[in-house]
């Protein structure tokens, strides 16, 4: 049951976390998203196994942010209309830009909730073979994805190696962004030289093994598609329901 | 197997031939190698030989190229790629998926094998070539060696009828390119493959082929002779107890002015480390004196940061810059782009922005890698000239030739510690501590020694 | 439309993408955290640098579709480099490519020159903060909150990722790597005319 989560089919939860985000952007009242991000939480407690350590980590930056929209929803309030709640220095806050300011936090907090859930819960390799075997991704694209997440060590180290030559050579300014937004265009040209060429290279040699991009008729790693996928959706529908619903049993 | 008549080959927006008018044939089980210098067009042909061109670079092919029995035009896209497989010589390049199980079922699906047979097919050619324990390993985590026999692998998964090869020991230290040679003959004999390879340089290959192709004379650049030594008196570089925390132990030498020293050991043993370390490019303790060196990576032109060479060797502000590009020899394309130049000139570029900047010791990551007979010559006159002048070079290689040409001292590594530091001709006389380090005697010493006897 | 591709080409489009997805990991993201208290608009500025990526493939491949490939592609590589901002930005990807694809295809990818790239930087900043607008909520703030965002997203897209994106480009050409694509035969072209 643990590792209900980690074995839902990647294609399948990537659906439904979209269904989820997209249904909660038409709501503008605090409980729905609270109760979506409260919801998530529990199925991930309950169904999968993951380092909440990391979780947290994850979480944190999401939190800021939450509190950026907070007060920004407040400040910048397109309807100020209802009776006043809070009342700071000489600034009224109205019920409606309360509900609506909370409503926009929690909504961050769920989005970011279930990307979490699908980030820390997915192994990105199975996730493009189940784009291509159940999506209908074509095969072009998807092997040339994985093709390129399998250069991810390669290159990080170059982009080191680079950014040490250049700081010998004391090309490096580290004063403020856009410095150091203008430095990355002299980092990134010997990288993406070296991508056009690895590229290729790449390229050629899943030629020269027979790979043309036509759809495939086996594959060694099945995705499947089963009932335990069948349960994980019902169960994020009926969450989201509760959510969806919750403004007509609260209050 | 394979018959070439009369062929033409030039790239489109470009109006000279790369080769023309080439007829030669391949027979069943034959070895086969072509040779010629860069640019004479011998990947060219070789990507003639498994239909990746004229395809994928929309060149202009002129006579007929046979692949089997069949016009090679008249095999639709990835239908001959089975029976014609190929090797590559980038070891980093050439895979697609994580790990080598995950690989070699990617090339199976390719070949539309029945989800039934994979497995077994897996299994089998990994018993042939003696790799199963590395089925569930990550590719990006082995050694170039490995991840050589792992390319060979995946090109018999396929039962090709023939096999070519393209440069496949240009990244390989020798002692692991004489390895996967010997282990590429057994297999050789044991699936009777036709085998097609195209090289450079054919020392470490001893009798594997049974047949030469020359696509253009070689014109004997003069070959290296062994250096006069230009060690002056006077120490330059003072190294003391450099270390890093996790892998370095403690490392103490000093160079002489003009000196040329090599740093060798075993792939991982902490030489490219070191050098960080010695440039303070990662953290580390000790001390060094002088405080600021010279760093050419294997790839020059991650140094570089502007837009003309001339701007590149000026840039750390030296006032020299002149002076630098002729006696360097690159006046000639002072105005290019950095990236645009030759590797040699890459390199050239490199050292002279370091001499610029008074870096008068220069470190070099693996200049000798990938590089052809030609190349390495170049290097030699450089390194010759600037020793001459007072520079002193540390040099990390794997080839134990260019080594032996050019060193006055070798200092050799093993496991992250220095052994020590010896003199050049000490080293090559004493075959066990070479051993030890997976280096292999030059043959220039052995032929020196005859004259000599 | 994937038959006219080359294989090479794609494979192109991922690599360029993990290189843009290291420099968000490795480069943008530290110090980024604190930003959050400013607020939505606080990352607005930067958000050409996600759209790169479509003008850049577009403007080396000139092929239809090559901005949207290319920004699905990106988007997903991110996914798998572990952002955790997650699957949303795979449909961002989708819209935001397909804003940059609009610009192009209004010119029936015969115009490459920098106002047609700013262009695209412009479409994929209007096609994104659309998307932004509903998933984000943007209704309840004020108008000029609104439209300062969106101009700022605007000029981000047109500088960042237009004049960015050919710069790079550019800088790449000279340095004689992409030989063998479009945009090399199409330069040697004008030259001779």
């Amino acid at each position: 049951m643990k590792s209900a989560l980690h074995n839902m089919n990647p294609a399948a939860k990537f659906i439904v976390v979209t269904i989820c985000m997209l249904t909660m952007a038409f709501f503008f009242n605090p409980w729905t998203p609270l109760l979506m991000w409260i919801g998530v939480l529990l199925i991930q407690l309950l169904f999968s196994r993951i380092d909440w350590k990391v979780w947290i980590l994850f979480m944190i930056p999401f939190v800021i942010m939450a509190f950026g929209y907070f007060w920004t929803t407040l400040v910048f309030a397109e309807d100020k209309s209802g009776p006043v709640v809070l009342s700071i220095w000489s600034i009224n806050i109205t019920e409606v830009q309360m509900n609506h300011a909370l409503s926009l936090s929690f909504r961050v907090l769920a989005f970011s909730g279930l990307s979490l859930l699908f980030a820390l819960t997915t192994n990105p390799v199975s996730f493009i073979l189940s784009l291509m075997q159940q999506m209908k991704l074509s095969p072009k694209i998807a092997y040339s994805i994985l093709v390129g997440y399998q250069f991810l060590p390669v290159l990080k180290d170059e982009f080191v190696q680079i950014q040490q030559a250049h700081r010998l050579r004391g090309a490096i300014q580290e004063k403020n962004a856009i410095h150091r937004l203008l430095h990355m265009r002299k980092i990134l040209l010997p990288m993406l030289a070296g991508a056009v060429r690895k590229a290729e290279r790449a390229a050629f040699a899943m030629e020269a093994r027979g790979f043309t991009g036509e759809k495939r008729t086996s594959f060694y790693k099945v995705i499947r598609v089963g009932r335990l996928d069948g349960y994980l959706v019902g169960l994020f529908m009926l969450l989201l329901i509760i959510s969806c619903t919750s403004v007509l049993y609260i209050n | 197997m394979i018959r070439f008549d009369n062929v033409s080959f030039r790239y489109p927006d470009e109006e000279e031939w790369i080769f023309e008018d080439l007829s030669f044939s391949v027979e069943s089980g034959e070895r086969v190698v072509i040779t010629g210098p860069s640019g004479s067009g011998k990947t060219t042909l070789l990507y003639l030989c498994n239909r990746l061109y004229p395809e994928n670079c929309d060149g202009i092919v002129k006579g007929s190229v046979t692949l089997f029995t069949k016009e090679s035009q008249s095999y639709s896209p990835g239908e001959v790629n089975h029976r014609i497989a190929t090797v590559f010589q980038d070891p980093d390049a050439q895979f697609c998926m994580m790990t080598v199980e995950e690989e070699l079922a990617f090339t199976l699906e390719n070949l539309n094998v029945e989800r039934e047979e994979m497995d077994g097919r897996i299994q089998d050619v990994l018993d042939l070539t003696g790799l199963t324990k590395f089925r569930h390993s990550i590719i990006q985590q082995l050694s170039g060696g490995q991840k050589q026999r792992i390319a060979v692998v995946c090109a018999l998964i396929m039962e090709p009828k023939i096999l070519l090869l393209d440069e496949p020991i240009s990244h390989l230290d020798p002692y692991t390119a004489k390895q996967f040679i010997s282990w590429l003959d057994e297999l050789q004999q044991e699936r009777s493959l036709t085998i097609l390879a195209i090289e450079h340089r054919l020392d470490l290959w001893g009798g594997f082929f049974d047949r030469e192709i020359q696509l253009e004379q070689i014109n004997d650049v003069n070959p290296m002779s062994k250096r006069i030594s230009s060690k002056q008196e006077g120490q330059s570089l003072e190294v003391a107890n450099v270390g890093t925390e996790s892998f370095l132990n403690d490392v103490s030498f000093s160079l002489n002015r003009g000196e040329v020293a090599i740093l060798a050991g075993p792939n991982g043993s902490g030489k490219s480390t070191l050098l960080k370390a010695l440039c303070k490019l990662i953290p580390a303790h000790g001390t060094v004196r002088p405080k600021h060196l010279g760093y050419v990576p294997q790839s020059p032109e991650f140094l570089f940061v502007t837009k003309t060479v001339r701007d590149e060797i000026a840039f750390g502000g030296g006032t020299d810059a002149d002076e630098l590009l002729s006696r360097l020899h690159l006046a000639a394309v002072a105005d290019a782009h950095p990236f645009a130049v030759s590797h040699g000139q890459k390199r050239r570029v490199a050292i002279a922005s370091m001499l610029c900047d008074g870096r008068e010791i220069i470190l070099m990551d693996e200049p000798t890698s990938g590089q052809d007979a030609a190349s390495m010559v170049e290097l030699f006159g450089l390194i010759d000239e600037r020793a001459r002048e007072g520079t002193t070079f540390l040099i990390v290689t794997h080839d134990m030739e260019f080594a032996f040409h050019v060193a006055d001292s070798v200092l050799l590594m093993k496991g992250g510690s220095l052994t020590g530091k010896f003199d050049a001709a000490q080293v090559w006389r004493d075959e066990k501590l070479l051993a030890e380090h997976h280096l292999l005697q030059p043959k220039g010493w052995m032929e020196h020694e005859v004259c000599f006897a | 439309m994937l038959k006219s591709w080359k294989l090479k080409e794609v494979v192109l489009m991922s690599l360029f993408s993990v290189v843009f997805g290291i420099v968000y990991l490795l480069f943008l993201h530290v110090g980024n955290i604190w930003a959050g208290f400013i607020g939505p608009v606080a990352y607005e500025w930067i958000f050409g640098i996600w759209f790169i990526v479509s003008i850049i493939c577009m403007y080396i491949i000139r092929k239809p579709g090559a901005a949207v490939i290319s920004e699905t592609i990106a988007a997903a590589i991110e996914v798998l480099l572990g952002n955790a901002v997650g699957p949303r930005l795979i449909l961002a990807g989708i819209i935001q490519g397909l804003g940059a694809e609009a610009a192009f295809a209004a010119t029936r990818y015969r115009r490459f020159d920098i106002w047609v790239l700013m262009l695209a930087g412009v479409g994929a900043s209007v096609f994104s903060f659309i998307y932004g607008y509903f998933l984000g909520g943007f209704t309840v703030f004020s108008t000029g909150y609104v439209l300062l965002m969106l101009g700022i997203r605007i000029a981000s897209g047109a500088v960042i990722a237009g004049i960015g994106g050919k710069a790079v480009v550019d800088g790449l050409l000279a340095t004689g790597s992409l030989r063998g694509y479009p945009i090399t035969r199409a330069k040697k072209g004008e030259a001779r005319a």
